[in-house]
């Protein structure tokens, strides 16, 4: 009987995963080096595109981090941790995330042997984030300030930076091109610093070339009822009325019901109906507007009313667009028309409706508040489209974040290098195991250098001896790979630039990421409260740590790829 | 688990389906595996050198902590004897805030200890009166321990408070403790009300924001709202608020009512007067002299009409405890209505802007003078786990806050105060005659368990250094504790690591209550589980081993 009642100890629920152990902090980073193999090769201006086939059908096609990482679907849980270091990346600064990926799966790598040689986790995260805090420190110190300069000037600079980030990107072609629109883009915001005031508008059809920057918004034009064709398209300084009511016939609220005892009065409240109305819009051509546009929709009446009277109107403009007319002609958006004062009405010196492939546009041009700014950009195929707008988005991000921080370093892999001789010289300083923990963070430095060389197609070993080499006379700190001769450049002298800030971003994240995931010696998951659908979830994660190293080798076990 | 064979006693008396065990071997023993089981999931996290654990909940929700109450809490303990130590963990959370690890973890060292004793043969009821003793002599030796001159301090020095903070916040986060125990520090004397025993943990806020690293933490005096202001208004500075809980728009009858319309008159001019009493709200609103409205709800659109061109900022929060909190920040009394309110139902605020940090427009009310309500921690990590254990690490320095203004004495940290606590108990139980003199000596040996795990986790060789802290301690150094940074022995006092004496008495005593209880059951019986899917017969998860 004992034997039969022999209890189990169901310390947790049935169906918890652990595992625990040097083994989970082996599988852990095996998992996360999995993930940045995928990246790898996109990093650069000869990096690799990524083609995406999610389960919804739809096809992207992209070499930014971010996108991959969020596209990829990832389920182990160490390796999560590499989509969100990406994510912030995007979100502080929206360039770097392929390179934060990738020094973190590189510092992993390299603490990697240590593990398994049995150092403990803590050491070496200790001296991860000294060699962090110095690799920082020393970025700012070699950091060029563009503080000071003349517009113009410092125009040509953030240009400068926008290119470097544009020619890892499909649009890397024509990144002088686009790299002085998005920084027309950006001066034009200037001092209002919201993203969402620059506009990136999408038409296929015509190539790169055709894409255009609007110096105020322009939107496609909204779906019209009979006799928008009779409106004038273009004005000049016209003023603009902007509303967020309906201009149709409707019935005033919704619980209200009209009673009547006398037959005789219905004709008078279907009249007051319609006097309603034409008072609103009376009211509308009063205020002097020549534009009008609204949130909501605008009915054929009124469109009708408004073309004999040479009005423009457009109904159902989306929210942002009509947020983005606000700020650029000075106007605010009204919700009645009553008492509609002149200070309310915006401005600007040109509107017209321009066709734009086989679009129409409503395009407002010279706007006085100038706090907006539009780009619209052309392509052949839609897949493309989408990855210049990602591409650009980076490189607005950028400039914002150069015009903020005013600092610049160089790129080509010539300030990670330089970052690398540093450490490995204050290394030698110290004495004990973190002498090696830093080196090998040093070391893992070299990989932005070695991957641009690797999918550049040059001999990453050749390449890298020089550049130490230039590094060690102590003369050679701006010098990086040179992606158009296979050799090593001055990356500063050839304008290879990017904001420090981007720099400081990744490696910050980075090591906080490798630390995070070489902390974690145990993983707990506990079955789906929906139950059965955890399954599939949990039996892609690494079993029981304690088994021993049984599946130390099995790399990125966990990661599922589509 | 079958029941095929008669039933008699016991099993005839129950309804079918229950569980039953009772015995030395198979409760008391298996209850003690069973809490170890648990001790030795969240041993590895003591200590500053501790490691994280992965936690993913039934969620799906990933936690990386080592915090070892949200590792509890998230385990969803099944066993009942285990559950008992779970809840002396967070007895401990409740009570002081931290130190719930070593609860766990020393409940279930005395538990491991208990079961080597009932192997030799002593009865439980023996080891409980041991540990009973143990703990009250414990008590008393601790009270000897407690560092002289610290009964009485400044609570509004930066300085005293860190120290003590700093032992607490270590073990969260090693090697950042000195950028955030100054942080948690500032924010928590800027709140700190008149009399220290009121302190109000709830007080001191986190926000977290994705980007940037540690070094970019800040503390704002007044609140960080996470989202963004209504209107096109984004900046005001030296603004009177008037808060309205009910939303800020015509309020309409909660009773289902129809408008009747009898004329064209009436039709006509409904719209217009629904406008005209909106506008006369705000108008009035705007002549009290607030320049910022907040709405508990909604705000309409016709109302936010008329807050723009009265040239009033808008902000909407629609959690009723921040609400609550904002109301604190600015002195503000919140209105039901909307209505004209009087001049003292105002609050003010130095500035109120919303600003753009790491891609997310944030809301900051700054209120520097009447600063004495709420301060927030602006934290800032590169992803959201490590966000959420840097805020774990807060709650735990603003907990130490809440302690040590009740009672700031303290002893010293590094395991000095358990090796001290280990060898005058191993001294006391000589001294006894009983049985109970065993348990005692074991009762003093589970101390041990604090030196060990955090030499262990720190990689240093785990006997070497409790023979040699042993030494130091037998000679009268008795503040020699574990130096992590260079794996050797060295007074605590110099290495400034103290801990709050009521985090360590409490953990101490919920953990010998926890394991007497533990001890304490000779019998259990489970109930079948009501309705739900019937179980599989073979628990599939741990233990084989």
């Amino acid at each position: 009987m004992a034997a039969m009642l022999q209890p189990q100890i169901i310390l947790l629920k049935e169906g918890t995963d652990t595992s625990q152990g040097k083994a989970q902090v082996v599988s852990n980073i095996n998992a996360c080096m999995a993930v940045a193999d995928v990246v790898r090769t996109t990093l650069g201006p000869r990096g690799m595109d990524k083609l995406i086939h999610d389960d919804k059908g739809s096809t992207t096609i992209s070499n930014d981090g971010a996108t991959i990482m969020k596209l990829l679907d990832i389920v182990h849980p160490a390796a999560k941790i590499l989509v969100d270091i990406a994510k912030s990346q995007d979100a502080e600064v929206g360039d770097g995330t392929t390179t934060v990926v990738l020094l973190a799966g590189e510092f992993l790598k390299e603490a990697k042997p240590f593990i398994e040689d049995g150092a403990h986790p803590q050491n070496l995260i200790r001296s991860y984030r000294t060699a962090c805090t110095l690799a920082i420190n020393k970025i700012k110190e070699l950091a060029v300030s563009i503080e000071g300069k003349s517009l113009e000037e410092k125009k040509k600079l953030l240009a400068k930076c926008a290119s470097t980030t544009l020619s890892s990107k499909l649009i890397g072609g024509e990144k002088e091109f686009f790299a002085s629109m998005v920084v027309d883009a950006v001066i034009a915001v200037a001092n209002d610093d919201r993203l969402n005031l620059i506009g990136i508008k999408k038409v296929p059809g015509g190539t790169m070339r055709d894409s255009f920057l609007v110096n105020g918004v322009a939107f496609k034009k909204t779906f019209s009822y009979a006799g928008f064709e009779q409106q004038p398209k273009k004005f000049q300084n016209p003023k603009i009325l902007l509303l967020n009511i309906e201009l149709e016939l409707k019935s005033e609220k919704e619980n209200a019901e009209v009673r009547l005892s006398d037959p005789a009065q219905y004709q008078s409240i279907v009249d007051a109906e319609w006097n309603i109305i034409y008072d609103k819009l009376d009211k509308c051509v009063q205020s002097g507007a020549k534009i009008v546009l609204s949130r909501l929709a605008i009915g054929d009446l009124a469109t009708q009313y408004f073309a004999d009277r040479d009005i423009f109107c457009a109904g159902r403009v989306a929210e942002e667009d009509l947020q983005r007319v606000a700020a650029a002609t000075g106007g605010a958006v009204q919700t009645s028309v009553n008492n509609v004062v002149d200070e309310v009405l915006g401005s600007c010196e040109l509107f017209e409706e321009k066709q734009v492939g086989n679009e129409r546009f409503n395009i407002f041009s010279g706007c006085p508040s100038g706090h907006t700014a539009t780009i619209v950009l052309r392509g052949g195929a839609d897949q493309f489209i989408e990855e210049a707008e990602r591409s650009l988005h980076d490189a607005i991000m950028i400039v914002r974040r150069a015009l903020k921080n005013s600092t610049v370093v160089p790129g080509g892999g010539a300030i990670d290098m330089e970052i690398s001789r540093y450490l490995r010289q204050h290394a030698r300083t110290i004495a004990g195991k973190s002498q090696l923990f830093i080196n090998s963070y040093a070391k893992a430095l070299e990989i932005i250098p070695r991957q641009l060389c690797d999918n550049a197609g040059f001999d990453a070993t050749d390449v890298l001896n020089k550049l130490r080499q230039k590094h060690a006379t102590g003369e050679g700190l701006n010098y990086g790979v040179d992606i158009n001769t296979g050799g090593i450049a001055d990356s500063f002298a050839n304008f290879v630039w990017e904001p420090s800030v981007v720099k400081i971003n990744a490696i910050n994240a980075a090591t906080e990421a490798a630390c995070l995931i070489l902390s974690v010696d145990e993983t707990v998951k506990n079955p789906k409260s929906e139950s059965a659908q955890g399954e599939a979830a949990a039996s892609a994660m690494a079993g029981r740590g304690r088994s021993g190293a049984a599946f130390g080798g099995r790399g990125g076990r966990g990661m599922r790829r589509r | 688990m079958g029941f095929q064979m008669q039933p008699y006693g016991l099993q005839g008396m129950l309804k079918e389906g229950h569980r039953h065990f009772s015995g030395l071997e198979e409760a008391v023993l298996k209850n003690i595996d069973a809490c170890q089981e648990l001790s030795v999931i969240t041993r590895t996290s003591l200590g500053p050198n501790g490691m994280n654990k992965m936690v993913i909940n039934h969620l799906d929700k990933l936690f990386v902590t080592n915090d070892a109450a949200t590792i509890v809490n998230e385990l969803e303990v099944q066993h009942p004897a285990a559950k008992i130590l779970v809840l002396a963990g967070k007895a401990q959370q409740e009570e002081v805030g931290d130190g719930a690890n070593l609860t766990i973890s020393f409940g279930g060292e005395l538990l491991r200890n208990a079961g080597e004793l009932i192997r030799t043969g002593l009865h439980p009821s023996e080891i409980i009166s041991g540990y009973t003793k143990g703990i009250n002599k414990t008590i008393e030796i601790l009270d000897e321990l407690v560092e002289k001159g610290s009964e009485t301090m400044d609570v509004r020095n930066k300085d005293e408070v860190v120290l003590r903070m700093r032992a607490a916040v270590a073990s969260k986060q090693y090697g950042q403790e000195d950028i955030l125990c100054p942080l948690i520090a500032d924010a928590c004397i800027q709140v700190c009300p008149k009399n220290p025993a009121n302190f109000n943990v709830d007080n001191v806020r986190v926000a977290k924001l994705i980007g940037g690293g540690i070094h970019d933490c800040s503390i704002v005096r007044g609140m960080v709202l996470k989202h963004d202001s209504v209107g096109s208004i984004k900046k005001m500075e030296k603004a009177k608020i008037a808060v309205f809980a009910g939303g800020v728009d015509t309020s309409a009858t909660e009773t289902k009512g129809t408008v009747l319309i009898q004329s064209a008159e009436q039709l006509e001019n409904y719209a217009k007067t629904e406008e005209a009493k909106v506008e006369e709200l705000i108008r009035a609103v705007a002549n009290s002299g607030a320049k910022v409205i907040v709405s508990g709800a909604a705000v309409g659109e016709m109302a936010l009409h008329f807050c723009e061109r009265y040239k009033l900022m808008v902000l909407k929060i629609s959690s009723k405890f921040e609400l609550r909190r904002f109301c604190r920040t600015t002195g503000a009394v919140a209105l039901l209505k909307l209505s004209q309110p009087n001049p003292d139902e105002l609050g003010y605020a130095d500035s109120v802007s919303v600003e753009e940090i790491g891609g997310v427009r944030v809301t900051i009310v700054k209120n520097e003078e009447g600063g004495n309500s709420v301060s927030t921690v602006v934290l800032r990590g590169s992803t959201d786990s490590i966000l959420d254990d840097l805020e774990r690490a807060i709650d735990d320095g603003v907990n130490s806050y809440k302690a040590m203004c009740r009672d700031s004495r303290i002893v010293p940290g590094a395991a000095a105060t358990e090796i001290e606590l280990a060898r005058k108990l191993k001294e006391f139980s000589f001294k006894e005659t009983g049985l109970d003199q065993y348990a005692i000596a074991k009762f003093a040996e589970s101390f041990e368990l604090v030196p060990k795990t955090l030499a262990e986790n720190a990689g240093l060789t785990a006997i070497e250094i409790i023979s040699s802290l042993y030494a130091e301690h037998a000679s009268g150094n008795t503040k020699v504790g574990i130096d992590l940074e260079e794996g050797a022995c060295k007074d605590a006092s110099v290495m400034k690591v103290w801990d709050l004496y009521v985090a360590k008495f409490f953990a101490l005593k919920y953990a010998a209550d926890a394991a007497c209880t533990v001890l304490r059951v000779d019998q259990i019986i489970m109930a079948k589980p009501a309705g739900g899917p019937a179980r599989r017969d073979q628990p599939a998860g741990m233990d084989e081993d």
